[in-house]
């Protein structure tokens, strides 16, 4: 089942005169349970695209379909209901309200739908678990580590059980153990309930740990690699060797 | 770019973000200029009246002065912690740091002495309209001229100049002593960590709490009757002061977080939308600003509280001046009493005559005196005693006495029982209680007491057996009253005319009640005038914190929006927000100045109600405004959060 199907997106910042187009046409289609990493060089549009496709900035030209519904035409309210429901959010900078526990900080989202407190409840815990930050519960995000950091904002992500998650480097300011542990827990989790996640990120590392990683090069899509049955090291092998073709070409230039 | 441009292009820049700041210092500039123009305006001698004025607006000036010169500073402080990222980027470039200074200086000199300028021509303009106000006020007849004072030009300029070289001293200092790195890090360096509720933070909360509660308690029993000697009231009144400052404090440092944690706590991490952005900031925020906000809390209490008291004492001038002179105009002298009601007739003006008249009888006042005041006061009072036949409605037996017209003032001290027995010249009397009319003026009753109103064969063996020594110059008491009250005006004009050359107690009602609006009305215009000053600048204060945490919090608008919150949902939550930080420290400032004015504004006058109740909402109405600023302000921020 198709969850996000993207056609000839364009994105251009600036005004008339002095025009920059970041998006020059991209076409993308991702399935239910798909763990998808994006990556390209700085400047190639990663985090345009991540906006772009998750409503936060707004496209200017194409279709974006997520769940078959058309987001270019919703107003502001709307997308705000949309995103509410249907996605969740990692970022680089954790971005955890530094006011609000962590557990107040993870169920956010579900405040946001008025879910019941007690169901909220057992969200918090099972996810929580999961994620291994359940002790931590009462703490503020200042005393937590980068690595817990992250967990909780994956935890938040999770939580409301949206049809897709963008995370945004996750992993860009961790350690490589705290790197490791969270892309270890995303893909466990993306396998027990078949969420799907779309990650941006430039590190070979953590894209290994995807079914599909997407590159991207001057605003178009470049090429694709499928996981497969491959192995995460040779995966892992595959994407290095890309990237390296990738950087080849842009030395050129 | 030369630093010509860079000077101009910050000031356009910084215009947009201070306009407030701009606002509130043409605002106390132009309070400043018109106040000394008051104070050297010649027909200001009119309304200064009997009561030191001249005195009493000079103090207010210095008062003003100092108001005006720490919020400047703190606002300059705010401003520049806010600007220093700015101070350190153009060290990184290569700008030393004396250039930086000068630049900051030129800025600060443009923005500052042009809204100078500005606020003395507005001052300047509403002069007359504060004089006129003033006179108004204080029923003064006089007419109010626009003249342009060098010397309160002069002065004004010289004590701004001087806040601006202390501005730039502390400017200077401030560079001087920040490295770049330091200055990158200011903003973030206030800010505290964020953790969790202490113990230590709970027992501040609790005991600051006890404390408030307590200063209530202490002031509603002041003048209960607890505390007789003078220095047991001052003792209870330092301790109230003390309590509730202290209290107020900790009331900020610990009380809020420790509510707002048990309300959290009861929770159990599912906030509510608008609790998300209100309850949690507040928490923390509001304990960094503890002394701040202590500061702004007590200034604000004691100016509605001595407005209020002012404005008590002006509302009951006319019952206060009822309570005092029995009658339109009161005599006690024969001759003065007749020569004025032949003027009256001979004007045409009909009025009513009465004489009373009034001996003083020694008095033991044991036996119906409530609590335990001991001494003189019972003892060996002295009240003077009238016949029943003087008032209408009275007929007493000789065995009976009632008292009447005894002052609100008085009978917190020495309180009467309903029933008992009372010791006229050594004869006991059974008491029937107490009247409210007032049947004689001030002159016989020394100021307050009440009169013992005695059957008339009773009275006449007083007479006869009266001590002369105790006696008043003079036992009668004309009362002449004007039958048509539109007259009445006419005819303290011809009292007035008269009674300018002859001595001895004659009195106006409507003098008395007139000298007391132009005393209590000079008061109340001077605190008026503080406190509005102290509001707005107060208000501002409050504003530019606000604006500087809506950018701090900008981040995690951002974050909630992006998880879905609409703008709507943020603004509630910011509308909350406001609602606390404004609110709290308005209810507690209204709260003090509740507690303050309940307990002694007997002292001042006899309506309570009115007068506080419009102070205080004035006050509220005009304080919101800056909520309603910030609230405002909080919707731009969110709107470009995403």
């Amino acid at each position: 089942m198709k969850i996000l199907e993207a056609s000839k997106i364009y994105k251009s910042y600036g005004n008339k005169f002095n025009k920059q187009e970041v998006l020059k046409g991209v076409d993308l289609s991702i399935h239910q349970g798909e763990f998808i990493s994006i990556m390209g060089p700085s400047g190639s549009g990663k985090t345009t695209l991540l906006n772009v496709l998750s409503s936060i900035d707004k496209l200017s030209n194409g279709s974006i379909l997520i769940n078959g519904q058309e987001m270019t035409k919703l107003k502001e309210k709307q997308l705000a209901e949309f995103r509410k429901a249907h996605l969740g959010f990692i970022f680089q900078e954790y971005n955890l309200l530094d006011t609000l526990t962590v557990k107040e900080n993870i169920l956010l989202p579900l405040t946001l739908s008025k879910t019941s407190r007690t169901v909220a409840n057992h969200k918090f815990k099972e996810v929580a678990e999961e994620l291994g930050i359940f002790e931590l519960q009462d703490k503020y995000p200042n005393e937590l580590s980068g690595g817990q950091k992250q967990r909780t904002s994956a935890a938040r992500a999770f939580i409301h059980e949206p049809s897709i998650i963008f995370a945004d480097e996750p992993t860009g300011a961790l350690d490589s153990k705290s790197a490791s542990d969270l892309l270890n827990k995303l893909s466990q989790l993306n396998q027990k309930r078949q969420a799907t996640i779309l990650m941006v990120t430039h590190d070979p590392v953590a894209a290994s740990y995807c079914s599909r990683v997407i590159f991207i090069k001057d605003g178009l899509i470049f090429t694709q690699l499928n996981k497969g049955n491959e192995t995460r090291q040779a995966f892992f092998k595959d994407i290095m060797r890309t990237q390296g073709v990738l950087g080849g070409i842009q030395h050129d230039q | 770019m030369t630093s010509k441009q860079l000077l101009f292009r910050n000031l356009r820049k910084n215009l947009k973000n201070y306009s407030l700041y701009v606002f509130a210092l043409i605002f106390s500039s132009a309070l400043y200029f018109s106040f000394v123009t008051l104070q050297y305006d010649p027909s200001m001698d009119a309304a200064e009246g009997s009561i030191k004025g001249a005195a009493a607006i000079r103090t207010a000036s210095i008062l003003l002065i100092a108001i005006v010169a720490i919020f400047l500073l703190y606002a300059n402080n705010l401003f520049i912690k806010r600007r220093s990222k700015e101070i350190g980027l153009l060290q990184l470039v290569g700008m030393n740091k004396g250039m930086i200074f000068r630049l900051l200086s030129a800025e600060n000199f443009m923005l500052y002495f042009g809204s100078l300028l500005i606020g003395i021509f507005i001052g300047f303009s509403f002069s007359k309209l504060i004089i006129l106000l003033l006179f108004k006020i204080t029923g003064v007849e006089s007419i109010a001229t626009l003249r342009f004072s060098t010397e309160a030009l002069l002065q004004t300029l010289i004590v701004f100049c001087m806040i601006y070289l202390l501005i730039m001293l502390i400017n200077h200092l401030f560079i001087k002593r920040h490295t770049i790195l330091a200055l990158f890090r200011v903003t973030s360096s206030t800010e505290e960590q964020i953790k969790k509720v202490t113990f230590l933070e709970m027992m501040m909360g609790i005991i600051g709490l006890f404390l408030i509660v307590l200063g209530y308690y202490i002031s509603s029993k002041l003048f209960g009757g607890d505390f007789t000697t003078i220095t047991e009231l001052f003792l209870a009144m330092v301790i109230i002061l003390g309590s509730v400052i202290i209290g107020t404090y900790l009331f900020y440092k610990g009380s809020i977080r420790f509510i707002f944690h048990l309300i959290r706590k009861r929770k159990n991490g599912y906030l509510k939308v608008n609790e998300v952005v209100s309850l949690s900031s507040v928490m923390f925020r509001m304990k960094s600003n503890a002394l701040l906000l202590t500061i702004i809390t007590t200034v604000s209490a004691l100016a509605i509280g001595l407005l209020s008291l002012s404005y008590i004492s002006y509302y009951s001038a006319e019952k206060t001046a009822k309570d005092y002179v029995a009658a339109d105009f009161s005599f006690t002298d024969e001759d003065q009493a007749s020569t004025f009601t032949e003027t009256l007739n001979e004007n045409g003006i009909e009025f009513e005559e009465r004489s009373t008249e009034v001996i003083q009888v020694e008095v033991d006042l044991s036996h119906i005196s409530d609590g335990d005041i001991e001494g003189d006061l019972v003892e060996g009072t002295v009240l003077p005693v009238v016949s029943d036949t003087a008032i209408e409605h009275i007929d007493l037996s000789s065995g009976e006495v009632i008292l009447s017209g005894y002052n609100d003032l008085l009978q917190n001290f020495i309180r009467l029982k309903d029933t008992g027995a009372l010791e006229l010249n050594n004869q006991k009397f059974t008491y029937l209680g107490l009247e409210d009319e007032f049947i004689v003026s001030g002159y016989f009753t020394s100021g307050g007491l009440p009169v013992a109103i005695v059957d008339e064969e009773v009275f006449t063996k007083f007479v006869t057996e009266a001590n002369p020594d105790i006696q008043k110059p003079s036992n009668t008491f004309y009362g002449i009253d004007i039958t048509n009250k539109n007259q009445l005006k006419e005819a303290n004009h011809f009292f007035n005319e008269i009674m300018a050359t002859s001595n001895g107690p004659h009195e106006s009602q409507l003098n008395l009640s007139n000298n007391q609006k132009t005393n209590m009305g000079f008061m109340m215009f001077i605190v008026a005038f503080l406190g509005l000053t102290f509001l707005v600048t107060s208000g501002c204060i409050l504003y530019f914190k606000q604006t500087g945490e809506s950018e701090e919090e900008k981040p995690n608008y951002t974050v909630l929006r992006k998880l879905g919150f609409t703008q709507n949902d943020l603004l509630k939550g910011v509308q909350q927000k406001q609602l606390f930080n404004f609110g709290i420290p308005l209810l507690l400032g209204l709260f003090h100045s509740y507690f303050a004015v309940k307990s002694g504004w007997f002292l001042f006058g006899s309506e309570l109600w009115t007068p506080m109740i419009v102070v205080m909402l004035l006050y509220t109405v005009l304080y919101s405004i800056f909520g309603l600023l910030s609230v405002n302000y909080y919707r731009k921020v969110i709107r470009d959060a995403l």
